[in-house]
């Protein structure tokens, strides 16, 4: 057919495989996000109706509901740690655990919790570890009973991980929400988040995830957000649009018919007995918190028992994002190496129809649209290089291609900042929806090509075994207000 | 494609961006200004309340007063959404009352508007509006409407059933145990909460005849609302009903029963029989649970304790060594982790 | 007069309750949390503090011990719908409190104790 690998570069096959290649794939992604848009405003809506059946203060009151801990890790964070703890505690829930697990620390966090709470230390020779971890050390509860809901886990080092997993070891609660110690829950966010156990009838609900939002800059008083500002910066700025359309779009959608693979590692809640059952998170991968997701669906498929993942349109945890592109870089590079692992571990759901729609559509999509994006993207870039220089691009054709993708992925973001603004009431100045407009509007251009660098990096890591941990993300720490 | 045809796509999106704009603006302006609206009808409301409940008779509140103050506010039957808010205020208030003040607020929701607004909701169309009639119907005790919800008890929507199944229980009282626990479609957690929960505030005195009859049920969902109704009244005599769910095959309703049990104490006779459940229950979460009630509500009895010492379960023996060492039998939990320290090091004499 | 302070989140509570003792020749000052406290209220010794747990930024049991520390009474009660009986244990163990109503509430109660602390 070919002579030469010259005969081949300089026949019209590549071109046109590339262009048809591009095109499908960016056909598909956009048929993906606008059945999205459709299917989250569904979602959105009927979340709305069934809500005004079981109210907050419905639950608040009720005697037999579900008990829920919250875990969660801390290392070395001795500077917030007790603003933290109070914010936790804050969190109003009649039958509420709260369990802060020190990993290891190295600073005074566990010396600052012990005088601030007047912890005392328990023996730990007993407890039950159902999940292996690194070695409990102590038990601390707080003598004065403002504090009686509050227990300090003091273990060695193990990771994030190994942290919650220490954590849920200890709990006997029915349900266990993972979070970081440095997140802002809502305080009815609890509340919020037993309502599909409360409601389901038929399905066991296995996580239930809510909302996240970017807290950079804005006021904290007393552990709760006093005022939502929107960050100064133009990276964590973007980050505000990117979750809004991450968590209204695209959790809500693919919840909508059951395909949520994920629950953020931020603000997750699970049945306690399912996640022992599985063996709790997995310490030896980055991304723990899809990974779990993955394994106890699996886990459902294997026992045949109806199931679903559920999530929150609703922000119930405000937490702070990589303030300048290098953290950004990191915290990708460290995402997608999570992605990586989790797609490699649980590789033998594709197109395997024991795992349904799992296995048929759930994990392709997760493989060619989330983990295959960056690659596609970076080959895209490549492409349109060696084909200038060959001179093969019809420059206003593809000026006028851009424009209207770049038009189009504006669309999705200016939707999903109308859905945000038409539902809930956390932005609701013009000049703080000016501000989410421009930065949704800059963002393939200012945060996108970091984004892709970061992915790409984390991938290289993979590919040639380049050992890398969590890496250290140095946050700025929310603006604490005194009045 | 042609050159124009992309210009014309990208004019189609641009208007399509402009459009959204446009409506998160209008979306802006009207928010701010409900806001504004419902604040003032929720201040009034809860001023006509207050005076109405604690009428002063040196300035007292006519009806004629109420109803002019109220439409003021912006209760007008062409303003759909302020009624609605009213309603829900009213409701809300109602639910936070008992005793006399409860009969008067009926009385003021019966001369005030707006009138008949629920129940024509129940005939129109649409699973949301039905549903949210019916429970506007229970929450202000409008009783004379009761006949028209009890048909949608079986209805093919989740909400509507459910609502209409707890305004059984709001106009029944314990007599709706007749239905309750032999419905067609399974109920959820939250439904038997609520079922419960209405079934106390409003008939504090228990009708037993109701509920002994009830236990025939062999619905799984029915076996638990009964548990959970047996644990709110505290009914002491009924706790047998518990106990033989303690070792019930499905996980679900054994969980209820463990759940349940914890709020009694019970006799010698019963424990010895909880005991004997502990040990053929099937789940060691379970039995962990259980075990934790057993040590908290009876006495050490060393044989148990030492007999599950010696069983298979290594979480429950970590438990049981925990409670013997705890409680005077440090020599026994020795004994044992000597004779384990034996048999996997078997070169040690 | 004898003085009460109401602390009610829920503005129909707040109001209900703040007619209730006024009529019963209270005081009454209502304030819908504990940022709306002025010095005079800190200085005033209180006969009864009606007060609800539930509040923005404040675990329940340290709203409590708080509000036992700051405002100056004799008599501390309840009235929230975070009623459970294990929050009212909770609530107990603080000590000093005189009395916990959970929603939904017989006001005829209230006023009967209201009437016996005259």
């Amino acid at each position: 057919m070919w002579n030469s690998v010259e005969g081949f570069f300089s026949s019209n096959y590549v071109y046109w495989a590339a262009n048809y290649f591009f095109f499908i794939y960016g056909a598909f992604l956009m048929i993906f996000y606008f059945t999205g848009v459709i299917l989250a405003n569904i979602a959105i809506k009927k979340n709305k109706l069934k809500s005004s059946f079981l109210q907050v203060s419905d639950i608040v009151s009720a005697t037999d509901i579900p008990s829920v801990t919250l875990v969660a890790p801390a290392f070395n964070e001795g500077l917030t740690i007790i603003e933290n703890v109070k914010s936790l505690l804050s969190i109003q829930y009649p039958y509420y655990e709260f369990i802060l697990v020190n990993d290891g620390s190295t600073d005074d966090s566990l010396e600052k919790l012990i005088k601030e709470f007047d912890l005392e230390k328990k023996d730990a020779t007993f407890i039950i570890q159902p999940i292996t971890t690194a070695t409990v050390k102590y038990i601390y509860k707080s003598r004065n009973k403002k504090y009686t809901h509050l227990t300090v886990i003091d273990k060695n080092n193990g990771g994030r991980a190994d942290a919650l997993n220490a954590g849920i070891n200890f709990t006997t609660t029915e349900l266990v929400i993972c979070t970081d110690a440095d997140c802002i829950i809502e305080q009815n966010a609890l509340l919020k988040m037993v309502r599909p156990y409360l409601e389901e009838q038929e399905k066991e609900i296995i996580a239930c995830g809510g909302g996240i939002g970017i807290a950079n800059d804005s006021i904290i008083k007393n552990g709760i957000l006093k005022e939502l500002r929107l960050p100064e910066n133009l990276v964590p700025l973007i980050q505000v649009v990117e979750y809004i359309r991450a968590f209204l779009l695209g959790r809500m959608a693919w919840g909508e018919i059951n395909g949520l693979m994920l629950v953020s590692g931020a603000f997750g809640m699970y049945p306690r007995k399912r996640v022992i059952e599985v063996g709790g998170f997995d310490a030896k991968t980055v991304g723990e918190d899809l990974e779990l997701c993955i394994r106890l669906r699996t886990h459902m498929e294997n026992l045949k028992v109806p199931y679903k993942v559920v999530y929150l349109p609703e922000t119930l945890c405000w937490t702070e994002g990589p303030p300048d592109h290098n953290i950004l870089i990191k915290q990708r590079d460290r995402w997608a190496r999570g992605l990586w692992e989790t797609m490699s571990i649980h590789k033998k759901l594709f197109l395997n129809p024991k795992y349904r729609f799992m296995g048929i559509l759930f994990y392709p999509y997760w493989l060619f649209f989330e983990f295959g994006a960056p690659i596609i993207e970076f080959l895209g870039l490549i492409c349109i290089i060696a084909f200038s220089f060959l001179g093969w691009i019809n420059w206003h054709s593809a000026i006028l291609l851009f424009t209207l993708v770049y038009l189009i992925g504006c669309l999705f973001s200016t939707a999903a900042i109308f859905m945000y603004v038409k539902n809930f009431d956390h932005y609701n100045k013009p000049k703080q929806i000016v501000e989410l407009l421009l930065a949704a509007y800059l963002e393939p251009f200012l945060y996108h090509p970091v984004l892709l660098y970061g992915q790409m990096k984390g991938y290289y890591k993979k590919l040639f075994g380049i050992k890398s941990g969590w890496g250290v993300m140095t946050r700025k720490g929310f603006k604490v207000s005194d009045t | 494609m042609s050159e124009e045809k992309f210009i014309f796509l990208i004019e189609v999106v641009a208007v399509l961006i402009v459009a959204v704009w446009i409506s998160i603006a209008s979306s802006l302006i009207y928010r701010k200004r409900r806001l504004k609206v419902l604040k003032y009808i929720e201040e009034t409301f809860a001023d006509i309340v207050s005076r109405y409940l604690y009428n002063d008779i040196q300035n007292p509140l006519t009806l004629i007063e109420i109803q002019r103050t109220l439409r003021k506010a912006g209760i007008k039957s062409h303003k759909k959404a302020n009624i609605q808010y009213l309603i829900n205020l009213m409701i809300r208030t109602q639910r936070t009352i008992l005793g006399t003040n409860h009969k008067k607020l009926k009385m003021l929701y019966a001369q005030i508007p707006p009138y008949r607004v629920s129940i024509s909701k129940i005939t129109g169309f649409g699973w949301y509006r039905k549903a949210q009639g019916i429970r506007e119907i229970y929450e202000m005790d409008q009783s004379q409407y009761r006949h028209n919800i009890l048909r949608f008890r079986n209805h093919r929507n989740v909400y509507v059933r459910r609502e209409a199944q707890i305004a059984l229980v709001v106009f029944l009282g314990w007599e709706s145990l007749r239905f309750l626990p032999y419905l067609k479609r399974e109920i959820s957690l939250w439904q038997q909460i609520k079922i419960v929960e209405k079934l106390y505030d409003l008939y504090p005195t228990p009708e037993l005849p109701w509920l002994k009859k009830a236990y025939k049920t062999d619905k799984l969902f029915g076996k638990q609302l009964l548990m959970r109704g047996i644990r709110k009244y505290k009914l002491q005599a009924e706790v047998n009903f518990i106990i033989e769910n303690l070792n019930h095959p499905n996980y679900e309703v054994r969980e209820t029963a463990i759940y349940c049990i914890q709020t009694f104490v019970i006799s010698d006779e019963w424990m010895v029989e909880v005991k004997e459940i502990f040990s053929i229950l099937p789940d060691a979460t379970q039995q962990m649970q259980l075990l934790k009630y057993i040590f908290n509500n009876s006495e050490i009895d060393l044989d148990f304790y030492l007999k599950h010492l010696y069983a298979n379960n290594d979480d429950l023996k970590l438990k049981i060594a925990e409670i013997l060492w705890n409680n005077g039998y440090k020599e026994k939990v020795q004994e044992f982790y000597y004779q384990q320290y034996a048999k996997i090091n078997p070169y040690v004499e | 007069m004898k003085k009460v302070l109401v602390i009610q989140e829920d503005i129909i509570i707040k109001k209900i309750l703040e007619r209730l003792v006024g009529l019963n020749n209270y005081t009454a000052r209502a304030i819908k949390s504990l940022d709306e406290l002025n010095i005079e209220d800190q200085q005033t010794n209180f006969d009864l503090i009606i007060t609800d747990i539930l509040f923005e930024g404040i675990a329940p049991l340290e709203f409590v011990s708080q509000v036992q520390e700051i405002i100056p009474h004799k008599k501390l009660l309840i009235v929230t719908n975070m009623g459970q009986d294990k929050i009212k244990k909770e609530i107990y163990a603080l000590q000093g409190i005189s009395g916990f109503f959970s929603v939904p509430i017989d006001l005829d109660e209230i006023e009967k104790i209201i009437q016996a602390y005259r």
